[in-house]
């Protein structure tokens, strides 16, 4: 049984990333965001989208990424993880493809780059190693850490 | 026919009916001889059978045809209103909520209701339905017998150029009204002749008295295709059988009225007085249009940016109307959202009805104010506290006659609800004449449950051992009734209010009642803002907390214990720096615009850069991904399309 | 195709009878919730047919029924009547309405007093 995944692809400090496009809403341009106090950091606030208001986080700042410098091509990718939706501020978002799920592999530790836990699995391709995020992951942890830094206070 | 796309408008108005039922039956019960009320009741069933038969739900069409024949009878005199009567039309209300709600769970809406109909029956006839009683007649198809009076029309009518034909109509199997139909051959051939003789008797024909078919003798100078046309011109009509009549068998019989007369049952349809143009719109519509309509205020303000950008008169003037007209349109849907509080006490009539029933204790309901409006989101959640505490009021509150005749009081006790306004707030206060908290009580129960302690106990005022009984699980009745005190306190209601923005205190007087008050939002989702900037940022502040704002000169402020103050009417105000608590930038205070603040009687004052003005704004919560903000209480999206954060005032206050 | 509007109370049933004589291939013009409205929407819309509830807040079907034949001699009137309403209907026919339906509906029924009431 021969099964693709649909994934959006988007760079992070010149590594591509990987992530199910059915958690995906939408990707907008970078608008203002204002910023919401007493949060972590790498939540930069939150947008107006469609008359609702969504929190958008620093999708490096998130992974530890060291920062790059804003450009034209940042993009705000909107997912929808477990009902919650929140922007990630990507350095670009570059296409959408079919990813075979044979290629995939469950993650190992990916050399330190980024933490074990945010990663779903990695796609062998032809010339590079998609890496696939773990959005749930990536966002869910985000509320226990948030949660101990109110209990720390 | 496909019914489930009506199934909502369906259960909506059965609901309403319902209601509508249930508010009449209230009224009668005090004022049985207004035929007027029984009247609006009537109609009520008959839509519910309307609606009922149509959907297919049988039973609820059976049991609202039986209501509506004992109604018929209330109305036309023939049967006077009795306990009974009333009583048996509840349970029969009763029933039918039982069946409507099963239908809304997505079930049939089933239900035996033999007994009720044939109890209803009884009430109507005193004997089982004419239903089960009548018997058809048997089908005119032998030759008609006529007397010699009507003998001698005919032979006159003949003799003068008329054909005499013998007719026999055969109605469709499934024709409902027999009857009017039968009226309508008779009324269309009216102009081409007589109908001499009916069997049966014409009063039975227009009765529907008959089976499926009925004869007639017709005299008329047409030809019997033209008669044949015309009576099938009339719907359902399955056969129409035309002969010629000749007088040669007839006996005489006795003479019988052959006039048609039809009945002058007038019915007196004064009708209820009021009725507003309404359509229904589901909630999450209204939201999706407002959600549309923020969009759209962004974009005029693009607009707005655009024409002051290309100086064009035209393209301003184009703008200034639009801003008006969405202004208007705003105010319009914030409107659509709010629903008078009626919707929620329209059920507490009965129900107090009724317990007070169970509870062998005399009450009655004043309601005031029914008409307040209230957000929709907000009339959704209150109604079950609310039903909590008139439980509360009727259980625990008001005593049984016996009592009260001893402590001098009336023997019905009294019960008040009452909504109002005020500000930026709906009040909703449930008032009951009763005995009062018995303060002994509660503390001893508050010690026993270990709530609080003895020594701790002779300390507390009146107010604050009352606010005891919101504890968790606390329950004064010394018998556990069935009524209230199933282990749900009222712990429960205040975590509600105040989960709605709201908050409830008590106050009780020993021997003459008690008041419990509930404070809520006028809505959830719109405030009265005023806009401040600090620094770049935009705030808003709830104007319900504001109490002034005020223009600080440096020198006015002053310092005590390190804590920055300032003199507002002889009163020390602590004052608290936006920039410092929300982080705003590093910068230092130049900020001397202040916004005092009030919570309970305790003040602040926010330092902020400036006002822009006052704003009602849509409160879009910050969602869970960012909760329990400190001092935020959300988000709203301005006019520009910017994101603002809302101040929650009460965390700023110490 | 005629010109059709439709008296009711119950938004239900106006729903119902919209449905059932847009898919008998008529175009349903105007809806009226009582008595007073459908003679007001009568006389503006000119319909070629109304079909009028009996029973209903502020004016009842009879009567608008008269009223109406008055102003709209030509117009059809079909009365929609439910069981127990003999007499009403009857004193309706004799306002002037030409045919009548019993409620629950039912689409043959319908077509059967639309294409009668129309010919």
């Amino acid at each position: 049984m021969e099964e693709t995944v649909k994934v959006i692809v988007f760079t992070l400090n010149n590594q591509r990333y990987g992530a199910d496009i059915k958690q995906v809403m939408s990707i907008e341009k970078m608008k203002e965001i204002t910023k919401v106090p007493g949060t972590s950091d790498f939540i930069k606030g939150i947008i107006s989208l469609h008359g609702e208001t969504v929190p958008v986080l620093d999708l490096k700042e998130r992974l530890q990424i060291a920062q790059t410098k804003e450009s034209d091509l940042n993009r705000i990718i909107v997912v929808q993880v477990d009902g919650i939706q929140v922007g990630l501020i990507v350095d670009a978002a570059t296409d959408v493809m079919d990813v075979d799920s044979s290629v995939i592999e469950t993650a190992k530790e990916m050399g330190g780059m980024v933490h074990k836990d945010y990663i779903k699995g990695v796609a062998k391709l032809e010339n590079e190693l998609l890496i696939l995020l773990d959005l749930a992951n990536v966002l869910a942890l985000t509320e226990k850490e948030e949660l101990k830094e109110v209990m720390e206070h | 026919m496909n019914t489930d796309q009506y199934i909502e408008v369906f259960l909506d108005e059965s609901r309403e009916h319902l209601q509508a039922i249930n508010d009449n039956l209230l009224k009668l019960e005090k004022q049985p001889t207004e035929i007027e009320i029984v009247q609006e009741i009537f109609r009520s069933a008959h839509t519910l059978k309307g609606m009922s038969a149509t959907m297919g739900f049988e039973d609820i069409a059976s049991l609202t045809h039986q209501m509506e024949n004992v109604l018929d009878k209330i109305r036309h005199y023939e049967l006077t209103v009795t306990t009974e009567v009333i009583d048996l039309t509840f349970a029969a209300v009763e029933a039918l909520e039982v069946m409507v709600q099963s239908i809304s769970e997505g079930n049939n809406g089933k239900k035996d209701v033999t007994k009720l109909v044939s109890q209803l029956k009884q009430v109507e006839t005193g004997k089982p339905s004419e239903e089960e009683a009548s018997v058809g007649q048997p089908p005119a198809t032998e030759l008609l017998e006529i007397d010699e009076y009507q003998a001698t029309i005919i032979s006159q009518a003949v003799n003068n150029g008329y054909q005499a034909f013998q007719i026999t109509v055969k109605l469709t199997e499934d024709c409902m009204l027999k009857g009017p139909r039968a009226y309508m051959v008779f009324s269309n051939l009216e102009p081409l002749g007589e109908a001499i003789k009916t069997v049966p008797d014409v009063d039975e024909i227009e009765e529907g008295n008959f089976d499926q078919s009925f004869s007639f003798l017709f005299i008329s100078t047409e030809s019997s295709k033209l008669i044949q046309e015309t009576i099938e011109k009339v719907s359902e009509i399955e056969k129409v059988e035309i002969a010629g009549f000749s007088m040669k068998e007839q006996s005489v019989e006795i003479p019988k009225e052959t006039v048609q007369s039809t009945e002058d049952k007038k019915q007196t349809t004064k009708e209820k007085p009021k009725q507003s143009k309404t359509i229904r719109v589901n909630i999450e519509r209204i939201d999706h249009l407002m959600n549309l309509f923020e969009e759209v205020i962004i974009d005029r303000s693009r607009l707005e940016d655009l024409s002051k950008k290309y100086i064009d008169q035209e393209l301003n003037e184009t703008v200034e109307n639009m801003t008006r007209v969405t202004e208007d349109m705003q105010g319009l849907l914030l409107a659509m959202r709010m629903v008078p509080i009626d919707q929620v006490f329209n059920r507490f009539p009965r129900m107090v009805r009724d317990l007070s029933k169970d509870l062998h204790k005399k009450i009655s309901l004043e309601i005031i104010g029914s008409d307040t409006e209230l957000d929709r989101t907000v009339i959704d959640e209150i109604g079950d506290p609310l039903v909590h505490l008139i439980r509360n009021s009727l259980d625990h509150g008001i005593e049984t006659p016996e009592k009260r005749l001893q402590a001098g009081k009336a023997e019905e006790g009294k019960i008040t609800l009452k909504a109002y306004h005020s500000g930026n707030h709906v009040f909703i206060d449930i008032v009951d004449d009763g005995a009062g908290i018995n303060r002994e009580k509660v503390e001893e129960k508050a010690i026993e449950n270990g709530l609080i302690s003895v020594e701790h106990s002779k300390q507390l005022s009146d107010e604050e051992v009352y606010h005891l009984i919101f504890a968790s699980g606390f329950s004064t009745a010394d018998q556990i009734s069935d009524i209230s005190g199933r282990g749900v306190g009222l712990d429960v209601v205040k975590n509600k209010i105040e989960s709605l923005g709201g908050s409830i205190v008590v106050s009780s007087e020993p021997g003459k009642g008690s008041m419990f008050s509930i404070q809520l939002p006028l809505t959830l989702s719109i405030l009265s803002t005023l806009l401040v900037k600090v620094q770049q940022e935009t705030f808003a502040i709830p104007l319900s907390s504001i109490i002034e704002t005020v223009a600080l000169s440096p020198q006015d402020i002053k310092y005590v214990h390190g804590q920055k103050v300032m003199d507002f009417r002889g009163h020390i105000v602590p004052l608290v720096s936006l920039n410092k608590v929300y982080g705003v930038s590093d910068q230092d205070d130049s900020s001397h615009s202040v916004v005092i603040i009030q919570k309970g009687d305790k003040r602040s004052g926010l330092l902020v850069d400036s006002f822009i003005g006052q704003r009602e704004v849509v409160l879009k919560s910050l969602g869970n991904y960012l909760k329990n903000i400190f001092a935020i209480s959300g988000a709203t999206i301005l006019g520009n399309g910017e994101v603002c954060l809302i101040i929650d005032p009460n965390a700023l206050v110490k | 195709m005629a010109r059709v509007l439709i008296t009711d109370d119950a938004a239900f049933m106006r729903m119902q009878l919209k449905d059932i004589v847009t898919k008998l291939g008529h175009e349903v013009v105007g809806e009226a919730e009582n008595g007073l409205i459908a003679i007001e929407q009568a006389k503006e819309l000119q319909p070629d047919l109304i079909t009028m509830d009996i029973t209903m807040p502020e004016m009842n079907g009879v009567d608008a029924t008269r009223e109406i034949r008055k102003a709209l001699p030509a117009a059809k009137i079909i009365m929609c009547s439910a069981m127990g309403q003999q007499s009403m209907v009857v004193d309706a026919i004799q306002a002037g309405a030409n045919d009548f339906i019993v409620k629950p509906f039912n689409m043959d029924r319908i077509k059967e007093s639309l294409s009668k009431v129309l010919s």
